[in-house]
C-alpha cells in the first residue's frame, strides 16, 4: 500500500485557530479539508508537510446563507460537494453549479470533498501526480515536484499543471467572491482574480490564508446556464474539457436578448480562462439566434488552447471546446 | 521528516464505542484493517480511484483510503462486517446471493456500503440508473455490473415490500 | 448504461426445493441456479485474502524497482539500509541466481535482477522490516550504481538489431528475438491467388492490462518443522511450488503453497512472481513470517497483460462469401521477458481456425523482447488480437460482396466432429445456433437496414479451448485430480487442487458432487488449492477447469455414487439402478415413498465398504491435435463459441462512440450453474468493451520508458456508468469431453465483443477502426478522412438515404 509520510494532525475548532496554527507552524504546516486532493498527493510524496491542520470541525465553515437583501447565497467551504450538488437554492438559482458539483469524481469522493478544497485543488499534470518511482524514471521529477525541467513545454520556465476543478469554472462565471481569513484578517476578492497562471502557486491566498466562504450574487434576471464536462469516463475521472456557460437575458424566452454572457473554461493552464469580448459579439442579440451558438463556440474555440499536460490529445479537447459548447448553447435555446 | 505520534481515538464502529491507538500518519483503512483487525474494507488502488475500501461515514459512503484515521474521531463508522451480523440475513446480501453479483467478492464489501447507503436513503425502490449512478465510484473487474445492479434493483424492492408491509 | 429491465431468470434452489427432488428430470442440480459456496463469507468479509492474513511477529517487505528502462546494475550498497533500526533483512539478485519462467523452456528472468535490469520497475532489491515505513526508509537508504543502456520500446526496431550488445535478454538466441513460429497449411498463395475477392488489412490492437482489484499480495513463513509455507494471491499454486523448488533449491516437499481467496486474476497472477521469491527468502533469512502487498503502481509495472500486437492479413474469398486462404503475420511486442510468450507466440497463429473453415492458412508470428513489463496471458490469451482482425476482415468481405455479415459466417460455419486446416478435431459446436440467437434478440434483420446515419449493428464470432491438451511440463501424470470423501453425517469434503479465482470453480465442484451423490451444496464442503492438502491440479488458465477438474470429480463422485447405490440396494433389495441420490435422501426411483437420507445411506456404505473417499483423475485425450511441430499447441479437448452483436450510437462531431447493448450468445456445451455461466460471459464482454473503447497500457517511448499511467485513475477501466446493457445468452452444445456435457465461459466470450463493436460502428458511420482502442480522436480522424473521400467522390456517402436531412 502507499504510505503517507509521517505528520502530526491539528483538529482546531475556528477558524481563527486554524489560521494561528498554519501560520505558527509554516513552513511545513498544510491544510487538509476532505482529504480527496491532498493525501494521494502526499502518498505520492510530493510534499512531506510536519503538520496538517484539518478544518473538519471547524463548524462557522459548514453554514450556507441566502441572503435575499444583499442578493447573494453564501456557501461555507467546508461544505462537501454533494451537500451542494444537492441543497434546494443551489439547485433553483445556480444550476450549472449543482451539476459542476454532482460531476466532480464519483459519490463517495462527493460525500467527502468540500467546496474550498476543490476551489484550491492543486494543479494537475500527468507528470507530477505520480509517485516517486515514477518521477523518478522520467528523470528526477519537473519544476512542480523535484526537477528542474517542465516536460510538458520542455523550454518554459513556468509550471503549467492544470486547474483540473470541476466548479470554478462555473463560479468564475456565475460571478461568485471568495472570502478569505488570514493573519492580517479577512478580505474578499472576485474568483476571477484569484488564480494566476503559475501551476506551483496557482492562487492569490496568501500564507497562512484560508478560504472561508464562497458567495455567489442571486440573478437578477431570467438566466440560462450550463456546465460542460468531457472525459473518458462518466464517473471517477477529472475533467479534460471544461466549460461554464451563463447567457443573462431581459426575458423569460429563449427568444429574448442577451444582456450579460459569461463563458469560462477550465483544464487548460494553472488558470481558469475567462473567454473575453463576448459582451460585444452577442449583447443585445437575441438568445435563440443561432448565430449565438457560433460566435461563442468559435470564440471560446479560438482563445482556449489546451496543452499536454493531461491525457488526450489537445487537438481533439481545443476541437471539442468548439464543439461541446455550441451544442450545449443550442440546447439551452 | 517529523515523527508522527500514535494518537487515541474514540468511535462509534459498527454501533459500538470503541477506543484505538494509531499513529496520526495512518488512514483509517489501514486503522481498520490492520488494527482492528476488520478486513471487510479492501485496499485495491492506494489513492481513491477504485472504491474497494468504501465505509460509511456518518451514514454516507465515503473512501477509507483517503480519510485520515485521526479524522474519524468522534464520528460513526460502518463496515461491511455490520451488514453481516445478526440472525437474519440482510436483504442485501441475500440479493448479491441469489443474483451471483459476487464473483471474485474484493469489490463486493465497498459496493456493499454504497448500496446500503442509498437503499436507506430511498424512499422507493431505486432504478438501474439510480443504482448506477450512486456506485458510480466501485469498480468491480469480473461482473460486468449487471448481476449487481440486477441484485441492488431486486434488495430494494423487496425491503419497500417489507417496510410497506409494516414491517 | 443499462435500462430498467431486471432480467427474469430462475431463483436459487430452496431448501424447501432439494427436500423433494423432481424425479422426472434427469438431473437434480445442473444447469440451475446456485448460491455459490463461498460467496457469502467473502460479502461479509469474513474470508481472509492474503492481505487479510495476521501472524505473530509478522515482518513487512517492499521491493526496490529500477528508474531505468535499460540498464547494467554496477554495484548496490544495502549497508546504509541495513542498519536501519528496525530493517531485519535486504536481499538482491546475488540471493535469486537460478533462472525461472512459467514455460520451462524459456526459464529467462530472475526473481530479482542478477546484473541489469530490463524495463522500468523491475525489481533490483527487496528489504523486510519491522513495519512499511521502515521497508521504504530502507528503500530510500539503498544505493544502487546503475549504468544505463540503450533501450527498445520498439519490437520491429528491437528484432532489426542483431548487435549482441544490443541484446535485452541474454536468453534470446539472437537479437532481441523471442520467438517465431511458422506454419502453413495447404497452399495459401494458391488459394488466395484464385479468390474472387481479397480483403487486405493492418490491425493494431494496444496493449491492455488485467486490472484485478486485489493487487498481488504474499506471505511466507517458516514453521516449526522447518516447511517453508508460502501463502498467494496466485493462480497457479502448483507452478508456483515448483519454481520456489526450484530458485530457493529447497526439495518440494519442505514447501507448501496456499492460495487464499483471491480478488480477481484474469491471466495476472498465473506465473510466479517476484514477491513470493522475496517473501520467501526473507522469511529464511529472518525466520519470521513476511508479507509483501504490491502498491497498485507495481500491479501496471508486473503487468503479463495481452500483447500488442502488429497484424497483417490477406484473405480471399469466393463470390459466395466463402474463405478460400488465410495469410497471416503478426509482430507481437514482448516486454522484457517471455512469461507465457512462447506459448502466445503459437495461440496467435493457432486458435484462429475455427469457427470458420480455412481451406488453407499460413501464419508468421514473431514475438520480440522490447524493454518494457513483460507480456503474457490475459483472459482470451493470445486469441483476442488476432480475432479481432479476422472477425473485421470477415465484415470488409460482407461489405464488398454484399452478403449479410451474419449469413457469411454461416456460410464458412466450420460444424461439429471435424478437423480445422491446423489438424485439430473439433468436438460439439453451436455455433450456428449462437448466430440465430443474437439475430433473433437483436431484431437484426428488421433494423439493421433501418437504423439511421450513426447508428449501427455489428456482429462477430469466436471460439476457444477449454484447457490445453497438454501441461506446461511435459508429464505423464494426470492434468487433473479430486478427492472426495463422505461422512456418516451425510455430508462431503472435496479437496481440489484447482485455483478458484472467483470464477466459481469450487461452486462447480460442489454441484457435481451434489448432482451424483444427491445431498444439497451447503453440505459440501470444498478445499482447494493447497498443496499440503489437495492433489495437484495445474491451476486457473486457459479455461481448463469446468472441464479437466469437473471430470476428475465426475469421476470420483459416480466411483462414490456406485458404492452408495449398491449398498442401499443391497438393503432394499432392488437393483441398484432404481437407487436415486438426490435431495438428500437415497429413493427408489419406482417407489419415491421409499427412502432413507443421505446420512443413512452414507452409513450403510461405509459399514459395507469402510471409510468412504475416492479419487478421479482426468487426462487428455491425446487424439486431438496436429501431427506436425507444435501441433499440440493449442489443442483442446473441447471449444467453446460465441457471437456477439453490438449496437452502437456514434457521435459524429465527438467521435464518441456509445455501445447501447451487446447480444452474447454462447455456447458453453452445458451449464453447470446457470448465473455463474451467464456472469462468466458478462464479465469477458465487459472486459472486451473496456478494450475496445477506452483501456491503454501504454509505455512511453519519449519519458524514458515509464508507464504512461500506472494507476485506476489513468488506466481506465469502465464503471457502471460506462457500462452497455448486456444480454447474456447460454447456448448448449454439450461435448462428449466435458462433464455433462460442458465446456469453458471464461475466455470465449471477451473475443468477438472487440470486433463486434468495430463491426457495428463500420454499419453506423461507415468508417474502419482497425486498432485499438476507438477513442474519440481517433474515431473522429477516420470520420473525417472518409468524409473527405466521399467529397472527393472517391467512395460512396454511407447510408445516404438515412441521414438526417442537415447533414445530407
Amino acid at each position: 500500500m502507499l504510505r503517507l509520510p509521517q505528520f502530526q494532525v491539528a483538529t482546531p475548532t475556528t477558524l481563527a485557530e486554524a489560521v494561528d496554527l498554519l501560520q505558527r507552524n509554516s513552513p511545513g504546516a498544510r491544510l487538509i479539508s476532505g482529504g480527496t486532493d491532498i493525501l494521494p498527493n502526499l502518498k505520492h510524496f510530493l510534499d512531506q508537510p510536519g503538520l496538517l491542520v484539518s478544518l473538519a470541525r471547524v463548524a462557522e465553515l459548514r453554514r450556507i446563507d441566502r441572503d435575499d437583501r444583499a442578493g447573494r447565497l453564501v456557501l461555507g467551504a467546508g461544505l462537501t460537494l454533494a451537500e451542494i450538488a444537492q441543497h434546494p437554492d443551489v439547485r433553483a438559482y445556480f444550476p450549472s453549479l449543482a451539476k459542476s458539483a454532482g460531476l466532480v469524481a464519483a459519490p463517495t469522493i462527493r460525500n467527502m470533498a468540500t467546496l474550498g478544497g476543490n476551489i484550491n485543488l492543486d494543479t494537475r499534470c500527468r507528470y507530477v501526480n505520480q509517485t516517486e518511482l515514477w518521477r523518478g524514471g522520467i528523470g528526477g521529477g519537473c519544476l512542480k515536484s523535484e526537477g528542474q525541467v517542465c516536460h510538458v513545454v520542455p523550454t518554459g520556465r513556468r509550471c503549467v499543471a492544470a486547474m483540473s476543478s470541476d466548479n470554478v469554472p462555473v463560479l468564475i462565471s456565475l460571478g461568485a467572491t471568495i472570502h478569505l481569513h488570514g493573519p492580517a484578517g479577512q478580505r474578499a476578492l472576485p474568483l476571477a482574480d484569484y488564480f494566476h497562471a503559475d501551476g506551483l502557486r496557482h492562487t492569490h491566498a496568501a500564507p497562512g490564508e484560508i478560504t472561508a466562504a464562497i458567495s455567489v450574487p442571486l440573478p437578477t434576471s431570467p438566466r440560462r446556464c450550463d456546465y460542460i464536462k468531457w472525459s473518458v469516463r462518466q464517473s471517477i475521472d477529472f475533467p479534460l474539457v471544461s466549460v461554464a456557460l451563463r447567457f443573462d437575458l431581459d426575458a423569460d424566452r429563449s427568444d429574448a436578448a442577451i444582456t450579460d454572457v459569461s463563458v469560462v473554461a477550465g483544464v487548460l493552464g494553472a488558470k481558469p480562462r475567462e473567454v473575453n469580448k463576448l459582451d460585444e459579439l452577442v449583447v443585445g442579440r437575441s438568445f435563440a439566434d443561432p448565430s449565438v451558438a457560433q460566435i461563442v463556440s468559435e470564440a471560446a474555440y479560438s482563445q482556449c488552447k489546451p496543452l499536454p499536460n493531461v491525457p488526450y490529445d489537445p487537438a481533439y479537447r481545443r476541437e471539442m471546446i468548439r464543439v461541446l459548447t455550441r451544442r450545449a448553447i443550442a440546447a439551452m435555446v | 521528516m517529523s515523527q508522527s505520534s500514535a494518537i487515541l481515538l474514540s468511535l462509534t464502529l459498527n454501533g459500538e464505542p470503541v477506543q484505538v491507538a494509531a499513529p496520526a500518519h495512518w488512514t483509517l483503512l489501514e486503522v481498520l484493517r490492520y488494527k482492528l483487525d476488520l478486513i471487510g474494507s479492501k485496499q485495491g488502488c492506494d489513492k481513491g480511484d477504485c472504491g474497494a475500501c468504501t465505509v460509511q461515514i456518518d451514514g454516507l459512503p465515503a473512501l477509507a483510503c483517503l480519510t485520515l484515521a485521526a479524522l474519524a474521531d468522534g464520528r460513526s463508522v460502518t463496515t461491511v462486517e455490520a451488514l453481516g451480523c445478526g440472525p437474519v440475513v440482510h436483504p442485501l446480501l441475500d440479493a448479491f446471493d441469489r443474483h451471483d453479483a459476487a464473483q471474485c467478492g474484493f469489490c463486493t464489501p465497498g459496493i456493499l456500503m454504497a448500496a446500503e447507503s442509498l437503499l436507506r436513503r430511498s424512499a422507493r425502490p431505486v432504478t438501474r440508473h439510480e443504482a448506477a449512478s450512486a456506485l458510480a465510484g466501485n469498480l468491480c473487474r469480473c461482473t460486468g455490473y449487471t448481476k449487481i445492479l440486477d441484485a441492488v434493483v431486486d434488495a430494494s424492492e423487496r425491503l419497500r415490500a417489507e417496510h410497506d408491509d409494516g414491517r | 448504461m443499462a435500462a430498467d429491465t431486471p432480467t427474469q431468470s430462475p431463483e436459487p434452489a430452496s431448501a424447501a426445493e432439494a427436500e423433494r427432488p423432481d424425479l422426472t428430470r434427469e438431473t437434480w442440480q445442473i444447469g440451475k441456479v446456485h448460491r455459490k459456496v463461498d460467496a457469502m463469507e467473502r460479502m461479509r468479509g469474513v474470508a481472509r485474502y492474503t492481505d487479510d492474513l495476521k501472524l505473530p511477529g509478522l515482518l513487512h517487505a517492499k521491493i526496490l524497482r529500477s528508474p531505468h528502462a535499460h540498464a547494467k546494475i554496477r554495484r548496490i550498497d544495502a549497508s546504509a539500509a541495513l542498519a536501519l533500526p528496525g530493517v531485519f533483512a535486504v536481499v538482491t539478485g546475488q540471493d535469486f541466481k537460478i533462472p525461472y519462467g512459467v514455460i520451462p523452456w524459456t526459464p529467462d528472468e530472475n526473481a530479482l535482477a542478477v546484473h541489469k535490469v530490463c524495463h522500468v520497475g523491475d525489481g533490483v532489491a527487496a528489504v523486510a522490516a519491522i513495519d512499511e515505513d521502515t521497508a521504504n526508509a530502507a528503500l530510500r537508504a539503498i544505493v544502487v550504481d546503475y549504468e544505463p543502456l540503450r533501450a527498445f520500446f520498439d519490437p520491429e526496431e528491437a528484432l532489426a538489431t542483431r548487435d549482441r550488445e544490443h541484446t535485452i535478454n541474454p536468453y534470446a538466441r539472437k537479437g532481441n528475438l523471442s520467438k517465431h513460429v511458422l506454419l502453413e497449411f495447404g497452399d495459401v498463395d494458391a488459394q488466395i491467388a484464385g479468390a474472387e475477392l481479397v480483403v487486405e488489412g493492418e490491425y493494431f490492437f494496444e496493449g491492455t492490462t488485467h486490472g484485478a482489484i486485489e493487487p498481488h499480495c504474499a506471505l511466507a513463513q517458516v514453521e516449526p518443522n522447518g516447511v517453508l509455507t508460502v501463502w498467494s494471491a496466485t493462480q497457479v499454486s502448483h507452478y508456483l511450488h515448483r519454481e520456489l523448488a526450484k530458485v530457493l533449491e529447497l526439495p518440494p516437499h519442505r514447501i507448501r503453497v496456499i492460495q487464499p481467496p483471491i480478488g480477481g486474476a484474469f491471466g495476472g497472477k498465473s506465473e510466479p512472481f517476484d514477491l513470493e521469491f522475496c517473501v520467501a527468502k526473507l522469511a529464511i533469512k529472518t525466520g519470521r513470517p513476511v508479507k509483501l502487498l504490491y502498491t497498485r503502481e507495481e500491479v501496471f509495472y508486473s503487468h503479463r497483460g495481452r500483447h500488442p500486437m502488429k497484424m497483417k492479413y490477406r484473405t480471399g474469398f469466393t463470390a459466395d462469401g466463402k474463405i478460400t486462404g488465410v495469410d497471416a503475420r503478426t509482430i507481437l511486442d514482448g516486454g522484457a521477458y517471455s512469461s507465457f510468450g512462447l506459448v502466445t507466440t503459437y495461440y496467435s497463429g493457432q486458435l484462429l481456425c475455427a469457427p470458420y473453415r480455412f481451406p488453407a492458412y499460413r501464419f508468421d508470428s514473431t514475438r520480440a523482447y522490447t524493454n518494457k513489463p513483460a507480456c503474457g496471458p490475459k483472459r482470451g490469451h493470445g486469441s483476442v488480437q488476432p480475432r479481432f482482425a479476422l472477425e473485421i476482415q470477415l465484415d470488409k468481405a460482407a461489405v464488398a460482396l454484399g452478403i449479410d455479415p451474419i449469413e457469411l459466417r454461416r456460410r464458412n460455419d466450420i460444424g461439429a466432429d471435424v478437423a480445422t486446416v491446423n489438424e485439430f478435431r473439433v468436438g460439439s459446436n453451436g455455433f450456428q445456433e449462437c448466430l440465430s440467437r443474437v439475430e433473433s434478440a437483436s431484431g437484426w434483420r428488421a433494423r439493421r437496414p433501418t437504423l439511421p446515419f450513426g447508428q449501427g449493428l455489428g456482429v462477430a464470432g469466436s471460439t476457444y479451448i477449454s484447457g490445453t491438451n497438454y501441461p506446461i511440463y511435459p508429464n505423464d501424470m494426470p492434468q487433473a485430480a479430486v478427492q472426495i470423501c463422505l461422512d456418516r453425517s451425510g455430508r462431503a469434503r472435496v479437496f481440489s487442487g484447482a485455483n478458484d479465482i472467483g470464477q466459481g470453480s469450487n461452486t462447480m465442484l460442489a454441484v457435481i458432487v451434489s448432482e451424483e451423490l444427491g445431498v444439497p451444496l451447503e453440505d459440501v464442503r470444498v478445499l482447494s488449492a493447497d498443496t499440503d492438502l489437495c492433489p495437484v491440479d495445474l491451476g486457473a488458465y486457459s479455461s481448463r477447469i469446468t472441464l479437466m477438474v469437473g471430470n476428475a470429480c465426475l469421476e470420483a463422485a459416480q466411483r462414490l455414487r456406485r458404492r452408495v447405490c449398491r449398498s442401499v440396494a443391497q438393503r432394499w433389495q432392488i437393483p441398484a439402478n432404481r437407487v436415486v441420490l438426490a435431495g438428500r435422501m437415497a429413493l427408489d426411483r419406482e417407489d419415491p415413498a421409499r427412502n432413507v437420507s443421505s446420512a443413512q445411506a452414507f452409513q450403510w456404505a461405509e459399514a459395507d465398504h469402510g471409510l468412504l473417499g475416492e479419487v478421479g483423475s482426468y487426462n487428455t485425450p491425446k487424439d486431438r491435435h496436429g501431427d506436425y511441430r507444435g501441433g499440440t499447441i493449442g489443442a483442446s479437448p473441447a471449444y467453446s463459441f460465441t457471437a456477439h452483436l453490438a449496437e452502437v450510437d456514434v457521435d459524429t462531431e465527438t467521435g464518441v462512440v456509445h455501445v447501447k447493448k451487446i447480444w452474447i450468445a454462447h455456447d458453453c456445451g452445458r451449464a453447470l450453474s446457470r448465473k455463474i455461466v451467464e456472469g462468466q460471459i458478462e464479465g469477458s464482454t465487459y472486459m472486451g468493451f473496456g478494450e475496445a473503447l477506452m483501456e491503454e497500457h501504454l509505455i512511453d517511448p519519449a519519458h524514458r520508458g515509464v508507464h504512461a499511467g500506472p494507476s485506476f485513475l489513468d488506466y481506465r477501466m469502465p464503471t457502471f456508468l460506462d457500462t452497455p446493457e448486456l444480454h447474456a445468452m447460454i447456448v448448449e452444445a454439450p461435448d462428449k469431453n466435458g462433464p455433462y456435457g460442458a465446456k469453458e465461459a471464461g475466455e470465449g466470450p471477451l473475443h468477438s465483443s472487440i470486433p463486434a463493436i468495430a463491426n457495428a460502428i463500420y454499419d453506423a458511420v461507415g468508417v474502419r477502426l482497425d486498432r485499438i482502442p476507438f477513442s474519440p480522436p481517433r474515431v473522429l480522424a477516420a470520420l473525417r478522412e472518409r468524409a473527405q473521400l466521399e467529397e472527393q467522390g472517391l467512395v460512396p456517402a454511407h447510408k445516404p438515404d438515412r441521414r438526417p436531412r442537415s447533414a445530407r
